[in-house]
């Protein structure tokens, strides 16, 4: 099977889009077969992605031309150090939810509409993944559109006022980014005649000293319609309501991957096409700095006045992307596996935590952060995973959080700017002012007359379980990121030659 | 060559430029929900626009082979923007279609698709 793999790379992305449209057929003939059948796709997924991790660590890159046509004319597919990383992230974290959703989807989504949720899901999964390896311009902003819908999509599964409100305003505004986005897709199509991202590379750096302004509306449209769909700071517009509104497996994928395949995507085209010198003469390295320092800030601070915990870990998400920013935006080595390694980080801990809120609100339906008081002893599990990626949130050591924070302190320093060490520091103060309460409410803020014993909590196997995996994950590349970290930097070196 | 001359010679770009403001503005500040809808229409028409004015030639013929040698001085049209155009209009009309039907949930909850009549029934809630 990898043989077959390593010859057609793009089989993956078919393999789960095949997983996707199988789904209605198991939901007519059996619907609670759907979570369990969509979990192994995902399981062969991650086995295959994780074949491609090993070859991309030992320095090799498998590159594929579609439908036999070579790459200026047809559609290259690339799997480097980067694509195969974030390969390995996108199927190990949507494996896990889709175990999750097994037992919990039930109680969020309508009956008949489970085996479509899994559809949509898988799809969203298989989008992800086709951008993470494309290579071709106008191939990404298909992907681009189908993650975008689909994404949409599993905010309206809901089926309340609330998600569908936010449902529409995400489609409003992502509709309005991949505008921008195939804008600039367009005009370096225009300047270049070419859509393979090797070949627009080679061509603009000859020509790009004729269209000074062109450049300018170029990078900056790629930078308005990636900030509209990652949620950049002032571009954040969407997310809050999206994300808390959806149901728990949902806002956890969209939390957790969604966000940051286009983070994927801005990197591939900023620095495979136009390189770091560039962005550094005009400037729009430093509108990035800018943009995610004020992330970092505002997003900890609205995090802060938030009461529902599902909106409070949105606002977080805001926060955290602007670290990603930061990474890309140092532009050093080190600066840059930070920031991508982050990618990893944040996924994990994010699905821990939306998962634990969404747990709670199974157990208990209590939904408001101030109304945990000594939750600690009645579902140990749940909120033991949740204390545990809410520390790794706030950067101490020995959780994931603080590998990534690390790293990123030490690019800020190897890129001149000391600045913003000050910033992390900060803004990990600022994370411990809303996570803290949180779980000191939980174990220490507790009634004198009841009796302090733990019991353990009421939810299913398969829930508990998956905040247990993601829990020793956080944990275990905390003490030991040595394998995503390697990858992580092999993959900032193709971006900095 | 003055600006203006410039602008008359390669006016398809100048309108699809204006045309991609009209939709963000329309898109953005209208109220009614079908007009937001129809911006991001106009949205994607301008992009499809400037992309089809790029692969025109003046005087070019469809880019199709009639035997093995090409007539000299005869002129194709570039026939790649057409198929990204193509498939552009297919991922327009699902956006379109997708967006339409949360509109008629959005109808059924609230019995109007005025964005600021619909906030205005939140706020009572």
């Amino acid at each position: 099977m990898f043989a077959f793999l390593e010859m057609h790379p793009p089989a993956l992305v078919i393999f789960v889009l095949m997983g996707a449209f199988i789904m209605p057929t198991i939901s007519h003939f059996k619907r609670s077969l759907c979570g369990p059948a969509s979990c192994v796709f995902m399981a062969v997924a991650l086995a295959c992605s994780f074949h491609f991790a090993l070859i991309a660590e030992g320095g090799a890159t498998i590159s594929y031309a579609a439908g036999g046509w070579l790459a200026p004319w047809g559609i290259e597919v690339v799997i480097d150090s980067f694509s195969a990383f974030i390969l390995v992230v996108i199927s190990f974290i949507s494996l896990l939810i889709l175990f999750y959703s097994t037992t919990s989807l039930q109680t969020e989504v309508a009956h008949n509409a489970i085996g479509w949720y899994y559809t949509i899901f898988l799809l969203l999964v298989a989008a992800m993944m086709g951008m993470a390896t494309t290579h071709d311009l106008f191939n990404m902003y298909v992907f681009i559109e189908v993650t975008g819908i689909s994404a949409c999509a599993l905010v309206l599964a809901k089926n309340t006022k609330m998600a569908t409100d936010a449902a529409f305003k995400y489609l409003l505004l992502a509709t309005v980014g991949s505008g921008f986005v195939l804008f600039g897709i367009a005009l370096l199509y225009l300047i270049t005649g070419n859509l393979n991202i090797t070949f627009v590379a080679e061509e603009f750096s000859k020509v790009y000293t004729q269209y000074p302004f062109l450049i300018w509306t170029v990078l900056s449209f790629f930078l308005v319609g990636f900030g509209i769909k990652s949620a950049l700071f002032p571009l954040h517009l969407w997310l809050p309501d999206a994300h808390s509104s959806a149901p728990t497996t949902s806002s956890a994928i969209l939390s957790g991957l969604v966000v940051k395949a286009y983070i994927v995507a801005l990197i591939k085209f900023y620095y495979l096409i136009f390189g770091f010198d560039l962005l550094n003469q005009i400037y729009i390295r430093h509108l990035i700095l800018v943009m995610a320092a004020s992330a970092i800030l505002f997003g900890s601070m609205f995090a802060f006045a938030q009461l529902d915990i599902k909106r409070r870990l949105a606002y977080s998400s805001v926060a955290q992307i602007g670290y990603i920013f930061l990474g890309i935006g140092l532009g050093g080595a080190t600066g840059m596996a930070a920031g991508i390694l982050h990618i990893f980080n944040h996924a994990v801990m994010k699905a821990c935590l939306f998962l634990a809120a969404g747990a709670i609100y199974y157990q208990t339906g209590k939904k408001q952060v101030n109304k945990l008081q000594g939750l600690g002893y009645e579902m140990p599990i749940t909120i033991g995973a949740f204390s545990i990626a809410a520390l790794s949130m706030i950067g101490l050591p020995l959780f994931s959080g603080f590998i990534s924070k690390w790293y990123l302190a030490q690019g800020s320093i190897e890129a001149g700017m000391p600045l913003f060490v000050g910033l992390i520091i900060l803004s990990g103060l600022l994370n411990a002012s809303y996570f803290l309460p949180i779980i000191w409410q939980a174990f220490f803020d507790v009634d004198q007359h009841k009796p302090k014993t733990f019991t353990l909590d009421a939810i299913p196997f398969s829930m508990a379980s998956t905040l247990v995996i993601l829990a020793l994950t956080v944990i275990y590349f905390g003490l030991n990121p040595h394998f995503p970290l390697s990858l992580a930097q092999q993959a900032a070196k193709i971006f900095l030659p | 060559m003055s600006i203006f001359a410039k602008i008359m010679q390669n006016y398809p770009y100048f309108v699809a430029i204006v045309l991609f403001c009209i939709g963000i503005y329309t898109t953005l500040s209208q109220t009614s929900l079908m007009k937001k809808i129809i911006g991001i229409n106009i949205i994607s028409n301008a992009i499809f626009l400037l992309l089809i004015a790029a692969a025109n030639i003046r005087g070019g013929t469809s880019p199709i082979m009639h035997g093995d040698h090409i007539p000299k001085g005869l002129l194709f049209v570039n026939p790649l923007p057409a198929a990204l155009v193509l498939t552009g209009i297919v991922v327009s009309l699902s956006v379109t279609a997708f967006a339409l039907s949360i509109v008629i949930r959005m109808y059924e909850y609230y019995g109007t698709i005025e964005s600021n009549e619909i906030l205005e029934i939140r706020s009572w809630e």
